[in-house]
């Protein structure tokens, strides 16, 4: 019955399915999947003769359920980091195949057997200058409604970031933040709950900033160059930015194997992250990149922000995601 | 539909055409009643069997939280409903027929455009610097902006809108089905318009009310867009729960579990509902 089920659904889901020449990408949309496309996917069939098909949004369920359903229309998606360990470990997705995609420029923080990373990129603290007097230069300070009155506003979602920051503002030492203290963030987070505006997609947070529905908050650093670059009046602070990143995998079973492992070689090479990193503000994880990148560009991405850099730990998260899962909703919902 | 089906199948003319009702009964098997048992199935074997999915869902003070609130929403929301939808119903059953329709499809007409950008316009409409905001603080009634977004009130909002035709419509037709001569009748007897109103005109709307109400109700259950965008994290709904549970932790046996108890939960109401009003005068204003 299970299996009925999962193959209905993948069956209504198979719309975008490739043929021999062909492959299906799968990312988020919006201004990220356009830079994609553009970096990766016309240069990668220009050159390849192979056809890279779009669709998108990564859905982490419907991927799960093509898997089960032995019916996987993705060969390529991009997908966060905490989420493929896990999904790894679930036996969700193909190893990579290193042979064809080249590891040695890799950043080895975002690459492991089933993931080379897709881009990296870093929770900055932003503000809208017309809304706050002063500079806030700290996450403490997105604590202090004192010194900084207003909404704050912050990502709504059980991930890597928001406990870390309530952590160090409280006081933790960057490298005492693992094994994350849930009591200790929780109660920090407290302090301030009432004045938090949650945004639950790249675009909210963007608009909360813009209007000054919530005068600063916590960012995707790609979106506040976005934001800039739209000439929004928006400050910036890099002091302790917090690194994340997408990563790359193909789902278990995917059709194009072949195909899907030349295009990850292209997205990752120091061309592809070079110009996916211009268009789109993130950084790249190929340490080749940046000697093909304007320097003013590079000026802006969160390599040049290493001082007080902190990596969340996404081995931790994939190991305790769903414990996290249910305080983080368990909380949010009191 | 059950229950339209069961009707169907006792009544006598359809005995020798049964055979005619096979394709809308292998749709709605497939598509209706195999889905509702894998679904079944699923919260009770995985990712191991047993019930351990419902002790969670019913043992936990959050569950226990968003199943609250979702009904909270949907009792709050179809109550509002109701008051809003009344006079509009009974200003379109007594209104000259042509301007009646130019109305009508007003209404209709905003059922036709996107959830999502109706539920984004409300967001630009009631957040902190939206336009009501800024006017009433423009015009000096408010010092500080009011809070209409994040909260109850934002998701009352939104959702009445976006269900008031759901309500007018079965209202419309109930008490246009009334002999306006009652309420003559009423008044000649001495009623009050208040009098005439409570004892004459509610009562016999109230199917009309009763079947919009639950639609209303239902639907309101089931809710997750505009929720999601206009609620706040504690005012969250089991769709949304739902929604993370298969979507993002892939905890697909607890998430078909809480889909399974909503759904029961709907199907005990509805049933209650058809032995208050009767069966017949709800499905049939329906």
């Amino acid at each position: 019955m299970k299996l009925i089920f999962a193959g209905i659904l993948a069956g209504l889901m198979a719309t975008t399915a490739a043929k021999a020449d062909e492959m299906v990408f799968t990312s988020w949309g919006g201004t990220t999947q356009e830079a994609q496309t553009k970096s990766w996917a016309e240069p990668f069939s220009a050159s390849s003769s192979i056809k890279v098909l779009q669709d998108g949004p990564t859905d982490y369920g419907k991927l799960k359920a093509m898997v089960d359903a032995k019916n996987v229309t993705w060969d390529v998606v991009d997908v966060e980091m905490d989420f493929a360990i896990k999904a790894a470990k679930d036996g969700l997705l193909e190893p990579i195949d290193f042979a064809v995609v080249p590891k040695d420029d890799l950043d080895p923080r975002f690459s492991n057997e089933n993931a080379v990373g897709s881009f990296y990129y870093s929770f900055v603290l932003a503000w809208n200058k017309g809304a706050v007097s002063g500079e806030p230069a700290s996450w403490a300070d997105m604590f202090d409604t004192k010194k900084f009155p207003g909404k704050r506003t912050f990502y709504k979602w059980s991930a890597p970031g928001v406990i870390e920051i309530a952590l160090l503002a409280d006081g933790v030492p960057a490298d005492k933040l693992y094994p994350l203290d849930l009591d200790r963030a929780f109660k920090k987070l407290d302090t301030i709950k009432s004045d938090i505006v949650w945004w639950g997609g790249g675009a909210e947070s963007q608009q909360l900033i813009a209007s000054g529905e919530a005068a600063f908050g916590q960012l995707w650093n790609g979106r506040v160059f976005a934001l800039e670059k739209d000439g929004a009046d928006v400050g910036i602070s890099w002091n302790q930015n917090l690194t994340a990143a997408d990563v790359l995998v193909v789902p278990k079973g995917a059709k194009n194997k072949d195909a899907a492992m030349k295009f990850l070689a292209a997205a990752t090479s120091p061309t592809g992250q070079a110009k996916f990193a211009e268009a789109s503000g993130y950084a790249p994880i190929n340490t080749k990149a940046k000697t093909e990148m304007p320097t003013d560009v590079v000026k802006g991405l969160p390599d040049a922000h290493v001082d007080g850099q902190i990596n969340l730990d996404m081995n931790y998260w994939a190991e305790h995601r769903d414990e996290i899962a249910k305080r983080w909703y368990a909380w949010q919902a009191k | 539909m059950p229950v339209q089906a069961q009707q169907g199948i006792a009544s006598p003319r359809t005995s020798a055409g049964l055979g005619g009702l096979a394709p809308a009964l292998i749709l709605i098997g497939l598509f209706f009643v195999v889905p509702v048992l894998a679904l079944l199935l699923r919260s009770v074997t995985d990712p191991v069997a047993g019930l351990q999915n419902y002790a969670a869902l019913l043992g936990d003070g959050t569950y226990a939280r968003v199943f609250f609130n979702t009904f909270l929403v949907a009792f709050v929301v179809t109550i509002v409903t109701v008051l809003v939808a009344f006079p509009v119903a009974w200003m379109l059953a007594i209104m000259p027929p042509a301007l009646a329709s130019l109305l009508f499809s007003i209404i209709i007409l905003s059922m036709w455009t996107n959830l999502l950008t109706r539920t984004y316009a409300w967001m630009v409409l009631l957040q902190r610097t939206g336009v009501i905001n800024r006017a009433l603080m423009s015009v000096g009634i408010i010092d500080q902006p009011l809070p209409l977004i994040n909260n109850l009130t934002g998701v009352t909002i939104g959702m009445v809108y976006i269900m008031l035709p759901f309500m007018i419509l079965p209202l419309v037709g109930t008490l246009r089905a009334i002999d306006p001569m009652t309420l003559r009748a009423a008044a000649l007897c001495g009623a009050s318009p208040f009098a005439a109103f409570l004892r004459i005109l509610l009562p016999l709307s109230l199917p009309g009310i009763a079947a919009g109400g639950l639609m209303v109700f239902v639907m309101s259950l089931g809710y997750f867009v505009t929720p999601a965008l206009l609620g706040g994290t504690s005012n969250m709904m089991l769709a949304e729960m739902i929604a993370q549970m298969i979507q993002s932790l892939l905890n697909w046996g607890l998430g078909s579990a809480a889909a399974f108890i909503l759904l029961v939960v709907t199907m005990a109401l509805y049933a209650l509902q058809l032995r208050l009003v009767g069966n017949s005068r709800a499905t049939g204003a329906a």
